[in-house]
């Protein structure tokens, strides 16, 4: 009963949304980076705080602390390499394809967004009407994404100091634990305040903001919140070419799989 | 009623002459009572109940009482000494034929940094150092088995090939609980660690003698390791007592055959052909570094003209060593790694801050925005 009147409740959604286009976010390989990225982030958070737990935590796992210990420190390591070789496979997409040289293009920080990071804190104060229009990327999303690449950078340098301990100074050794220490609770009280907000708890995107799987958003979605770029997009052919979603059927399944309430 | 203790006194005589055998001297007539003991004038319990059966199978069962406790001929025991490890303990040490004692021992850690010598190692509160039974209790024979991993078959095996000539079983069986009572560790890792803390964590008996607590250690990943009860994880021990030699021979850091001596710092780390075998291939550079995070030795060497550290005795006894210990290199570590951890907690403090400020505004602001449309 309830199926069927969920069914039918889309029916008029599904003909309305064949007039309306999907624009390109995220393309399939930026969507992978991602993904693979997102896992390896999660593992080595996890096995890495793991050493950090106090004495009466570890004495609950029992006989079985030591297998968890040993794994723990093979996953990090696993892990820990996955994320250095996607992050040199993004520095290669990044200057050698179309698609990753538009990326870096429009992710370099611009004084826009001075501009807009202003106006968008007096728009939040009440002293500006509308918000700015947004580009492609706007300041949040390019102050993330620099935070990801120090991070990253960081992190891997100093995790591979750690792991090939016997070679360097204690010294060397000692400031490498600090800052892998150090960047790992930055990066993931930033993850926690600043992503997680951005793609879940934000009015309208919770429980989860779809783009990561499908990697498009629509265009009322579009307009809103990226106008400059939308704009750009339709008054240029070329662009209208590689941001508009040309088969919208398989965004539509998995649409329908997340299907929530404020779509 | 004279006849009911008469056949209690028959009883006890009788149940200690069959259970152990070196009870001769009836000492079990009374200690073979659970409730036997009394309160000192402090108001501790003392107990002074003796499980026959564990203290046959314990590393001392075959000794007689008197051999340890001197002067217990007078009933109540008031003339009694107290027990004397260096002694002699009347058997035979079958090496050399002579009467066995602990004495080479305890001359041993007379001349470690533990001892109390009065004339050749002098220490400024003697009572604050551990005497052998701080460390060493009766221990237990373990069954003579999980020893080259859990095969009790090959323990048995063994103990049969021994049997072929060494017939009285009970001789075979303490024998080889002796020879095996060597071959393992006697206290895990992490047991290791809570001995040696169990002194060396308190801050106040420690700065009598200038030394710093040792929660420093707990910093490290070393420790970690031990907490997870990684297998060749390092304790106290494996750094601090020199290679080819006991626990009782622990030296200050100054002495040649410390492990922790510069000299042996490559050695120490790398222990080519040990046992634990931790960093293969290590560096001068890396060997020759601190293990311990920085305590409180560093903070007192970095605060220089701190006058109000200063004024406490303990504090310059401290001071006193930490300068023989510390290098002008160290210090510079210490103060860069301190700027580097006030920098990030500087950094995470503002950045999360201001994340939390802005997305709680944009929060408000998507909220009145979806409102009105």
């Amino acid at each position: 009963m309830t199926e069927e009147r969920v069914i039918s409740a889309n029916k008029p959604n599904e003909k309305s949304d064949e007039k309306t286009r999907y624009f390109i976010r995220l393309n399939f390989n930026e969507r992978v980076q991602h993904m693979i990225f997102l896992i390896c982030f999660i593992i080595l958070a996890l096995t890495g705080f793991m050493i950090k737990l106090p004495e009466d935590i570890v004495s609950k796992f029992g006989e079985a602390k030591t297998v968890v210990f040993y794994y723990r420190g093979i996953l990090h390591r696993i892990a820990g390499v996955i994320m250095i070789l996607v992050s040199l496979y993004h520095v290669f997409y990044l200057l050698f394809k179309p698609a990753g040289r538009r990326w870096l293009v429009d992710m370099l920080p611009k004084l826009k967004d001075l501009h807009d990071m202003l106006g968008t804190m007096l728009y939040y104060v009440r002293v500006r009407e509308k918000p700015p229009e947004y580009d492609r990327f706007f300041y949040k999303q390019k102050l993330e994404y620099g935070a990801l690449i120090a991070g990253a950078t960081l992190m891997s340098l100093t995790g591979l100091l750690l792991w090939t301990e016997q070679m360097w100074p204690k010294f060397v050794l000692d400031i490498a634990a600090i800052v892998h220490g150090m960047e790992a609770i930055l990066a993931c009280l930033a993850i926690m305040v600043w992503h997680m907000y951005e793609v879940h708890l934000k009015p309208r995107k919770f429980p989860i903001d779809n783009l990561w799987i499908t990697g498009v958003i629509d265009e009322e979605e579009m307009m809103e919140e990226f106008p400059l770029h939308y704009k750009k997009i339709m008054a240029d052919p070329e662009l209208k070419e590689i941001y508009i979603e040309q088969e919208r059927k398989e965004v539509d399944r998995v649409r329908r799989i997340f299907a929530r309430g404020s779509q | 009623m004279l006849a009911a203790i008469l056949v209690m006194l028959h009883c006890g005589v009788t149940y200690a002459q069959a259970d152990i055998l070196t009870d001769t001297e009836n000492c079990l007539l009374c200690h073979r009572y659970p409730n036997m003991g009394r309160y000192d004038k402090a108001g501790n319990k003392k107990i002074y109940y003796i499980n026959d059966k564990l203290f046959a199978v314990s590393v001392h069962g075959k000794l007689r009482c008197k051999s340890c406790h001197v002067g217990l001929d007078e009933i109540p025991h008031t003339n009694v000494k107290k027990v004397d490890c260096s002694s002699n303990c009347h058997i035979k040490e079958p090496s050399t034929g002579k009467e066995f004692s602990h004495e080479n021992m305890v001359n041993k850690y007379q001349k470690s940094v533990h001892g109390v010598d009065a004339k050749t190692n002098p220490k400024r509160f003697p009572e604050d150092l551990p005497t052998c039974k701080y460390c060493h209790d009766n221990p237990m024979y373990r069954p003579p088995r999980d020893i080259w991993g859990t095969s009790e078959a090959l323990s048995n095996e063994t103990l049969a090939r021994c049997m072929g000539c060494h017939t009285a079983s009970q001789w075979a069986e303490r024998f080889y609980s002796h020879f095996t009572h060597r071959m393992r560790k006697r206290r895990s890792q992490e047991e290791v660690v809570r001995l040696c803390t169990s002194c060396h964590e308190d801050k106040e008996k420690m700065a009598r003698h200038g030394l710093e607590s040792i929660e420093t250690y707990k910093d490290t990943f070393h420790w970690i390791q031990v907490e997870y009860g990684v297998e060749n994880a390092p304790d106290c021990i494996s750094c601090h007592v020199p290679l080819g030699y006991s626990a009782h021979d622990i030296r200050p850091r100054t002495d040649r055959i410390s492990p922790i001596n510069m000299t042996n710092r490559v050695k120490t780390c790398s222990n080519p052909g040990g046992m634990q075998s931790c960093h293969a291939g290590a560096t001068k550079e890396f060997a020759t570094g601190r293990v311990h995070a920085y305590g409180m030795k560093a903070q007192i060497m970095a605060a220089n003209n701190n006058k109000d550290l200063m004024q406490d005795q303990d504090i310059t006894l401290i001071r006193e060593r930490a300068e023989k210990d510390f290098s002008p290199a160290e210090v510079f570590h210490y103060k860069i790694l301190k700027l580097i951890r006030l920098f990030y907690k500087l950094l995470i403090a503002s950045i999360i801050s201001f994340m939390l400020v802005h997305q709680v505004l944009d929060y408000m602001a998507t909220r009145r925005h979806h409102k009105s449309h």
